[in-house]
């Protein structure tokens, strides 16, 4: 039992979890890292669009914690990377077809094959969360740069850190724009470590190139091109135990003033 | 006569003496004139040796849910009240008081006693109204940050070392002082103590309220409390003056 169970997290709809757990799962995955991505949002799946993987699926984690199918049959390799593995959710199910138990149960099948299990959690603090969190070792919560996000982060980070298992948690600012944060449009890195004072694994650039790629189906971390690529690269790097300092956001602002006190 | 204290599982309310009827008229009054400090609560019910039916136990729980407080266990010492407190699938007795629910590992700074449930309590008594200062008074001593979603309801002081977040809640009966900035609600005297303050090293409250008054601050006033501020209710409403002038 050696694989780390990563959950991504954040409360709040929209804010770019699927994208993270996509691009987070390739950026290990090219590092030479053995990583399965799993899907946590039971009844809207989404992880296998982002990826390009939906019309690979023939059995989902739901067939397998039935009985319907082999762990392996569950599992989609996506070629692109060296070791890189989809788990996918039902589409017909909803989030009682799983719970803490069963999913503790699998993850642990799960890190005795893999360095990285990274679950993608479902918006909100229901039952879907829960399950998804159960088996975290750590904890990445993803938040934007503005005030409703960092809120429902912080209630988020709050309810992680009441639970009996000791996780680390951490916060990727997701989708920052250098150039309205300087224009106090935005909230800034500072100002979010202020209200939350989680520690930063990663700030990703507002980045378009992020949008053309979720729709084609070919995450951004396995071009290796752009600022958001970078940034996921980076974080990989530091999940794995690299440090790595912060680089300012690059998308295009003179963000030296935010990072300059440090 | 009712007495509230507080626990790490929310509200102990012991109850007096007379009859089931009596007591509930009795804990309806109390919780009509403090419904504020009550609401979203969770409660345990110390009826001592009375022994109550099933129907008995209902009538506080709906009594209770009326005012949005969870009825959540019942302490009894008859065994009949006990069982069917459990048949209604009640909690009968507490916890041992177990220490603080230490973190493994080598602790982050935050990670110190009252990290836990986010209805966090420990043992108190109401704070006495009349004898501020004198032999002092209960509270409980909050070691971390209090985020958003988290209350923290006590009926004695509260004292909170860390940040309190937007959209936090601290309800006291009696003081709160926050060592650190307090951006989320805080509700002192919660049980009618007018006398009660809130202090803060810097006071950004969303919404502020002693007794029974609440402080509605316009933006502006918030450039005008920088440092270490304290509220209390004066003549015509509360009145916040920085540390330094006192």
């Amino acid at each position: 039992m050696h694989g780390t169970v990563i959950t991504i997290t954040s409360g709040k709809g929209g804010v770019g979890k699927t994208t993270t757990t996509a691009n987070l799962g390739c950026a290990l995955a090219l590092r030479g890292q053995k990583v399965v991505i799993f899907d946590g949002d039971i009844g809207l799946r989404n992880l296998d669009i982002i990826m390009g993987l939906e019309n690979r699926i023939i059995y989902d984690a739901v067939d397998y914690v039935e009985g319907r199918c082999k762990l392996k049959q569950a599992l989609i390799r996506d070629k692109r990377a060296p070791e890189l593995y989809l788990l996918a959710t039902a589409q017909t199910r909803d989030k009682t077809a799983m719970n803490p138990e069963k999913m503790v149960a699998l993850c642990d099948e799960l890190r005795a094959e893999f360095d990285f299990i990274i679950v993608d959690s479902p918006a909100g603090i229901e039952q879907g969360f829960e399950t998804c969190l159960a088996p975290a070792d750590r904890c990445l919560v993803v938040t934007n740069p503005e005030v409703s996000s960092v809120r429902d982060s912080d209630r988020v980070i709050g309810l992680i850190e009441s639970k009996e298992k000791d996780r680390s948690v951490h916060l990727i600012i997701n989708r920052i724009v250098a150039a309205r944060v300087k224009k106090q449009d935005m909230l800034s890195v500072d100002d979010i470590h202020e209200v939350l004072s989680t520690e930063i694994i990663g700030v990703v650039p507002e980045d378009e190139a992020i949008l053309s790629s979720t729709n084609r189906g070919t995450p951004i971390a396995l071009s290796g091109k752009g600022p958001a690529s970078a940034a996921y690269a980076d974080i990989a790097r530091r999940i794995m135990g690299e440090v790595v300092p912060l680089q300012p956001p690059q998308n295009g602002g003179l963000l030296q003033r935010l990072f300059g006190r440090g | 006569m009712i007495t509230i204290k507080g626990l790490r599982q929310g509200l102990l309310i012991v109850l007096g003496d007379g009859t089931w009827h009596e007591q509930l008229r009795e804990l309806e009054a109390k919780l009509a004139v403090s419904a504020n400090f009550f609401k979203g609560g969770q409660v345990t019910l110390d009826v001592k040796s009375m022994a109550l039916s099933r129907d008995d136990i209902e009538r506080a729980k709906a009594l209770l849910t009326s005012f949005e407080v969870q009825l959540w266990a019942i302490l009894s010492q008859n065994p009949e009240t006990t069982r069917n407190a459990a048949a209604l699938g009640l909690e009968h007795t507490l916890p041992s008081p177990a220490a603080p629910r230490a973190r493994n590992g080598s602790p982050p700074p935050d990670s110190a006693p009252g990290r836990g449930s986010p209805d966090d309590l420990a043992t108190g008594e109401p704070a006495a109204a009349s004898e501020h200062g004198d032999e002092g008074t209960d509270g409980v001593l909050v070691r971390r940050r209090v985020r958003s979603g988290q209350v923290i309801r006590h009926p004695g002081h509260i004292v909170v070392l860390g940040d309190v977040n937007p959209g936090a809640q601290l309800i006291a009966g009696g003081d709160i002082i926050v060592w650190g900035k307090l951006q989320g609600s805080a509700h002192a005297g919660a049980l009618g103590d007018a006398s009660a303050i809130v202090g803060a090293l810097m006071l950004h409250p969303s919404t502020l309220r002693i007794a029974d008054t609440q402080l509605i601050q316009p933006a502006a006033d918030r450039r005008r409390t920088k440092g270490a501020s304290l509220a209390r209710l004066g003549d015509a409403g509360i009145d916040i003056t920085a540390w330094q002038e006192k």
